[in-house]
């Protein structure tokens, strides 16, 4: 990358679109375990509900230590990634934003489906039935989110991280 | 300079730096060195060119090897950012007198 002016306003734009998508394409690889861990906390934090009637201590302390948790990993997930695009804040290219929509379709389905089974079976089939859907749904998200984000380091010639 | 496009963020290694930070709430010292491919010193001058002109804040953490520097972009960069890329959108799509 040059310290010049380049006021070819097409090179400069073909540069901004890579540097720009960077955020979203380079990434450290997810490790196997972030899938059951996040299924894991979901399946929780619907399990303290089992203490929403009978102890409102141990469910107030357990949604304040779970939400402590997700903060602290998500803490470490940004500092891992170094450049952690969020929804809202940027543009992702064209490869990634229809990936992006169907994970937020996923997550209302997922959603769903865990309302009906908590309502007709219970709080402990709920976190169960939120445990494999949560691990993965987000197992087969990160494997379409890979193939978009090869997608468009091919398209842009960025290089990807291990 | 063409009119609308911004002498702090027009050289490539600052445009490509404000467009990565429009992308993501913070970004690592460690990425954008890694991304640009440029020397340590080569992006601390250019990022505390963006931060004297109030495109950017820079956070430091911690001391010695686990020490981290991550920079934000400020909503007077984000507005510098997205007017400078209108710019060159605008140069691009405009008309052009032969």
């Amino acid at each position: 990358m040059s310290d010049e002016h380049d006021l070819d306003p097409r090179v400069a734009l073909d540069e901004l679109e890579r540097a720009e998508a960077a955020p979203y394409v380079s990434y450290p690889a997810t490790p196997w375990w972030h899938f059951p861990l996040m299924g894991l906390w979901v399946a929780a934090m619907i399990g303290v509900f089992t203490w929403w009637r009978e102890n409102v201590a141990l469910f107030v302390g357990g949604i304040a230590v779970l939400i402590a948790v997700e903060a602290g990993y998500l803490s470490w997930l940004m500092r891992s990634h170094g450049a952690l695009p969020l929804p809202g804040r940027g543009t992702p290219p064209r490869e990634i934003a229809p990936v992006w929509r169907g994970y937020f379709v996923g997550v209302v389905a997922v959603v769903a489906a865990v309302a009906l089974v908590w309502w007709l079976a219970g709080v402990p089939v709920a976190a169960a039935t939120a445990f494999v859907l949560v691990t993965g749904g987000l197992a087969e998200y990160d494997r379409r989110y890979e193939r978009a984000a090869a997608r468009t380091r091919a398209r842009l010639g960025i290089a990807g991280r291990s | 300079m063409i009119e609308g496009l911004d002498p702090a963020i027009h050289t490539p290694k600052r445009l490509a730096a404000m467009a990565v930070l429009a992308n993501a709430p913070s970004v690592s010292f460690r990425f954008l060195k890694d991304f640009m491919q440029i020397s340590d010193s080569d992006l601390s001058k250019h990022m505390s060119a963006l931060e004297q002109a109030g495109y950017v804040s820079i956070h430091k953490s911690g001391r010695g090897r686990g020490a981290t520097t991550t920079f934000a972009l400020t909503s007077q960069g984000r507005a510098a950012y997205t007017a400078h890329r209108d710019a060159l959108r605008a140069l691009l799509d405009g008309p052009h007198v032969v």
